[in-house]
């Protein structure tokens, strides 16, 4: 599998710009930045990326919140989300894998694993969506 | 007690009595004003008819075990009357007669913490902000310097990379010291959820290894774990006792000359399971041991080789909240040895956990 288009919701420009020489170095073709949740949403109309990459800790509509109203409509249920964020906790973990990502990474990351560490996850995912064909739900 | 209750009804504190019939003999003004009751119409009464109306306010049930006589008793209880939630500390000795024997009864005191409390509350989000908010520059930083070093951004000359290298390193500090500063914080304010599972602690000690390795094979150092019987299963969370073997793992290789060995011996007697982590390295000096397990009590070799200086603590306070105990044995030259034990009866519920490291014998 190879990952060819990456949506990334992150509010800060300076990781933004990391994440997107880190993508870019593993040769992931598009990748499309956006600040808050609610272009995140508005991107996706008529956009289906491979994985969106979507921080929690942004003002007005946080990652959480965003992560819900995706699954919850029918166009973009299916796009796998990871969560790249700085909440560390094992609560916040628990709390956006229920919501249904496909997994939950944390802030700082390495730059040079990042793109793998997100293949990683998708075995997994594939093999829960053929149980329960709703997506990554962990 | 007719004379002195003018000034124990001046208290700020709430303060009953029970005589050794287990029967109220005293409830002062305050604590009486808190369940709404005339104090006298109660002396005399049996203290489970007194603990049915404090059920009513208090979580959990305001009095503790009336059978452990000889035991001072502290705790934290919840006290709701109508809109109202306040905290207070419950305080609890055997009732002396004042000749040095025992009477029998007990005397329970109930101070308001509620803003201890909110201080406490107050100090815990304010470390984890502040630790979300300090990782989004360390993430910039961590990154940026992670791809110059790697030659995505161009070549760097030998003085650059080595520049970039210890920028590298202590932003990794800084990333280890920010984790280590959560979880402690974590700790001390009792928020620690455990999981608790069944499960072998050699399982949990050989992951710990593997986790390890890559740092002892860059030191050169040996990873071995003994096991001469098979373990009896403890309820514990993997998590976290795989966080303190790998702390005394992390630490053994940090401090054990090339070539050596580190091991993790496992055993157990009737009540404990045993897990020991060895090495072969400088040791510590007697008079550093009664300070080892402080919070940034590192000695200078440790801060040396990168150490934040709370991973003890951590261990420590991780054992701990299982209802274990960890100790440690060194010799200067010969090495040490960190021991922990955890009790193969299972643990009650963190929140008894935390209430029996609460209560000390006088």
């Amino acid at each position: 599998m190879k990952l060819t288009r990456v949506l990334v919701v992150e509010d800060d420009a300076d990781i933004q710009k990391v994440i997107r020489m880190s993508l870019k170095m593993r040769g992931v073709a598009e990748i499309v930045l956006v600040d808050t949740g609610a272009d995140c949403l508005e991107r996706l109309k008529g956009f289906t990326p491979d994985v969106i990459l979507l921080d929690v800790m942004m003002p007005h509509l946080d990652g959480y919140e965003t992560c819900r109203r995706l699954k919850q409509n029918p166009a973009t249920r299916d796009i796998p989300i990871v969560f790249l964020t700085a909440r560390v906790q094992k609560a916040d973990r628990e709390r956006g894998l229920k919501l249904g990502a496909l997994g939950y990474l944390t802030k700082p990351f390495d730059p040079m694993t990042l793109h793998d560490q997100i293949l990683a996850l998708f075995p997994e995912a594939s093999s829960r969506k053929g149980e329960k064909g709703t997506g990554a739900e962990k | 007690m007719s004379g002195e209750r003018h000034i124990l009804d001046s208290l700020g504190s709430g303060l009953l009595v029970l005589d050794a019939q287990n029967r109220v003999e005293f409830v002062n003004r305050t604590l009486a004003e808190m369940l709404h009751m005339v104090p006298e119409d109660w002396v005399g009464r049996p203290a489970g008819e007194f603990l049915a109306v404090m059920a009513r306010f208090a979580l959990p049930v305001a009095l503790p075990r009336f059978d452990w006589p000889e035991i001072f008793g502290s705790r934290d209880i919840e006290w709701r009357d109508g809109e109202s939630l306040r905290y207070f500390r419950e305080d609890s000795a055997p009732l002396s007669t004042g000749a040095g024997g025992a009477a029998g009864g007990r005397v329970f005191a109930y101070h308001d913490v509620s803003h201890e409390k909110a201080v406490d509350r107050m100090k815990s989000e304010f470390i984890s902000v502040a630790s979300h908010e300090l990782r989004t520059p360390m993430t910039s930083i961590k990154g940026s310097v992670d791809l110059i070093l790697s030659g995505f951004a161009g070549e760097t000359s030998p003085e650059m990379q080595e520049l970039l290298e210890i920028a590298q390193k202590s932003c990794d500090r800084l990333v280890r010291l920010v984790n280590d500063i959560l979880d402690l914080s974590k700790i001390e304010a009792g928020q620690l959820k455990l999981n608790l599972e069944r499960l072998d602690v050699t399982e949990i000690a050989v992951r710990a290894v593997c986790a390890v390795k890559p740092l002892a094979d860059k030191a050169e150092v040996r990873l071995r774990v003994d096991r001469p019987q098979p373990l009896p299963l403890v309820d514990a969370d993997p998590d976290r006792i795989e966080q303190a073997i790998t702390n005394l793992l992390s630490n053994a290789v940090k401090f054990s000359p090339p070539k050596s060995q580190v091991s993790v011996e496992l055993s157990a007697d009737g009540e404990w399971v045993q897990c020991a982590v060895c090495d072969q390295g400088v040791g510590i000096a007697e008079k550093d041991l009664h300070r080892i397990f402080g919070k940034f009590q590192q000695l200078s070799e440790g801060r040396r080789r990168g150490g934040t200086g709370l991973g003890l603590a951590i261990t420590r306070g991780l054992i701990d909240e299982h209802r274990g105990s960890i100790w440690v044995e060194s010799r200067v030259g010969e090495g040490t040895r960190f021991i922990f034990r955890l009790p193969i009866t299972a643990p009650h519920s963190p929140s008894t956990a935390a209430l029996a490291g609460q209560v000390a014998k006088p």
